[in-house]
């Protein structure tokens, strides 16, 4: 019985001691970082309120006090604290960038080998027949890998305008191989260049309309990109009369991820349309909330 | 050349660019032979090969209409096949494997002069020993060809229904199975529930039942199909039936007592 009382007065002393030492630290951190300002006001008031209660000592004790140790010690603590808040604050940064840059990393699509080999053939070939033709893909393959590759992609992507330029490099290369088998129209108002999309979209739509509609297509034809405003949303549609979908044939990482991202970006405020239309070929819509400008 | 009158091949390629450098190529490699058809397609390289009957094909493997492998299969009794690509891993490893000619593009003057001089033994060769071993080479371009099935083609059809066709206006619109969450029977119809409309279709569930992936979709209901990936959760409610939560969407799903055992222990 009294064992057990004497431990819970040394255990009621350890916390006391233990909270007495955090509000110890916490003043001193506060005394670190306060300005000078703020510190001369919080005396005053010490000062008035120990002077209307006639007892000014513990009052000059504090100010002398705490004038000593913000002048001794404040500049060091000051600035560990600002290190470790800044520390702390990159990391989260750091983190949050490397989470998102993977996420998109995996979300977006690869360069195909199959592609970057049959350009770089047909590059190697055209050296020789015909090298400004030669030149000309090969500028247009460096957009395509520019705006492909994570590590490479600029930063102001994220326009239509870029998009479609973009777009616009990869198609000039399929024209150099698929030739007249291949054509292509683009009807983007120029007014909508400037409205925010999301980066590789437009791409991958276009790549397969070539991919699944066109190149199995023996006679070939064209792709379509339009871009129009339906009330709030922006439409951007990729359409081909190619041979159309084939219902068994898997959707593809492709659109799951344009899906996924879309998702991500606007919730339900966007959505990928695939549809047949009745002519034949496939049709692909991608619909956005419409803005003109990105947000600066 | 052995024989006393030139050999013959034939060139198949979809890009035009290609046909030029090979024909070039072969031209002043191997100035005896005489390039007697060239080919956009493999529809095209079957009709060609059939009718002029060439000694050798050179055939890219990825074509329209028909694949080389696929025009290979058809021609290999009368031609000697040599295939063209400039990347396909897969060929290439059963091409190393097998004794399957082949060129990798862009053909470069020197490697198409180590493969015009094997060609000429073994023309030579096959001049000698007719028919010697045209069920092998058919065996193996039956492995390459559901080898490139199975793994170079961009994606397995697996058989199941994949897309999903619904009538919106004059259009039809396709609902990849991804994006479905269930599939409900509504007397007449058939409703589609995605996480951001509603389609009605004609399809009745026993035919979707017998043609989707039985792996993707679940029937947890004598009305009700789900997709497996879209279920959050399952709790019972009062009264003690089993109730699916769904990812992206708002309502619940009864799951009946004949498919219970679907969620037993989970």
């Amino acid at each position: 019985m009294k064992a057990s009382q004497i431990n819970r007065g040394i255990d009621f002393l350890r916390d006391a001691g233990r909270e007495a030492s955090v509000i110890g630290w916490r003043f001193f951190d506060w005394l670190a970082v306060v300005e000078w300002r703020r510190l001369a006001l919080t005396w005053l008031i010490v000062l008035v309120g120990f002077g209307m209660l006639n007892t000014p000592e513990p009052a000059v004790w504090f100010i002398f006090l705490s004038f000593g140790i913000k002048v001794l010690a404040g500049g060091k603590r000051k600035a560990e604290l600002q290190a470790k808040e800044a520390t702390l604050q990159a990391n989260v940064a750091t983190l949050e960038r490397r989470l998102m840059e993977a996420k998109m990393a995996a979300l977006q699509a690869q360069v195909e080998p199959h592609f970057l080999f049959n350009t770089l053939a047909l590059i190697g070939q055209l050296i020789e027949t015909n090298p400004p033709e030669a030149a000309r893909v090969h500028a247009h393959l460096i957009d395509y890998l520019r705006s492909t590759l994570p590590q490479m992609r600029a930063r102001d992507n994220g326009s239509l305008g870029k998009q479609v330029e973009l777009s616009k490099a990869y198609l000039s290369i399929m024209q150099a191989r698929m030739k007249e088998r291949l054509k292509v129209k683009f009807e983007v108002p120029l007014f909508l260049h400037s409205a925010p999309f999301p980066p590789m979209m437009l791409q991958t739509l276009i790549e397969n309309s070539i991919k699944h509609g066109l190149e199995p297509k023996i006679e070939g034809g064209t792709v379509n990109v339009r871009a129009f405003v339906v009330d709030t949303a922006l439409h951007v549609e990729v359409c081909d009369d190619g041979v159309g979908i084939d219902l068994h044939a898997d959707d593809g990482v492709g659109l799951a991820n344009i899906r996924e991202r879309l998702q991500l970006l606007y919730g339900a405020e966007a959505e990928l349309v695939i549809a047949m239309p009745p002519g034949g070929g496939a049709c692909a819509t991608i619909r956005l909330p419409y803005k003109m400008m990105e947000e600066a | 050349m052995n024989t006393g009158r030139p050999l013959t091949a034939l060139i198949a390629d979809d890009e035009a660019p290609m046909r030029d450098l090979l024909r070039a190529r072969l031209q002043s490699a191997w100035p005896d032979l005489q390039i007697v058809a060239e080919a956009a397609n493999g529809v095209e390289a079957v009709e060609l090969g059939e009718r002029h009957r060439p000694d050798i094909a050179f055939l890219d493997i990825r074509m329209p209409g028909l694949s080389g492998i696929e025009a290979a299969r058809r021609l290999y009794p009368h031609s000697h096949i040599v295939f063209a690509t400039a990347y396909d891993q897969y060929a290439l490893d059963a091409f190393e494997q097998g004794a399957l000619d082949y060129l990798l593009k862009p053909v470069t003057a020197e490697r198409l002069a180590t493969t015009c001089a094997r060609l000429r033994t073994r023309m030579q060769a096959r001049a000698q020993a007719p028919a010697d071993a045209p069920q092998d080479i058919g065996q193996q371009l039956a492995r390459l060809a559901s080898l490139l099935e199975n793994k170079g083609a961009p994606k397995p059809p697996t058989g199941y229904l994949r897309w999903i066709q619904a009538q919106v206006g004059s259009s039809l619109r396709m609902v990849s199975t991804r994006e479905v969450l269930f599939f409900q029977s509504d007397e007449k119809y058939t409703r589609v529930q995605t996480a951001t409309s509603e389609f009605l279709i004609r399809k009745t569930l026993k035919e979707l039942l017998d043609e989707l992936d039985p792996e993707e979709f679940w029937r947890v209901h004598r009305s009700t199909l789900v997709r497996v990936d879209a279920i959050a959760e399952v709790a019972r409610d009062s009264r003690g039936r089993q109730m699916l939560k769904l990812k992206n969407y708002a309502g619940e799903l009864e799951v009946s007592r004949n498919h219970s055992y679907l969620f037993q222990q989970m």
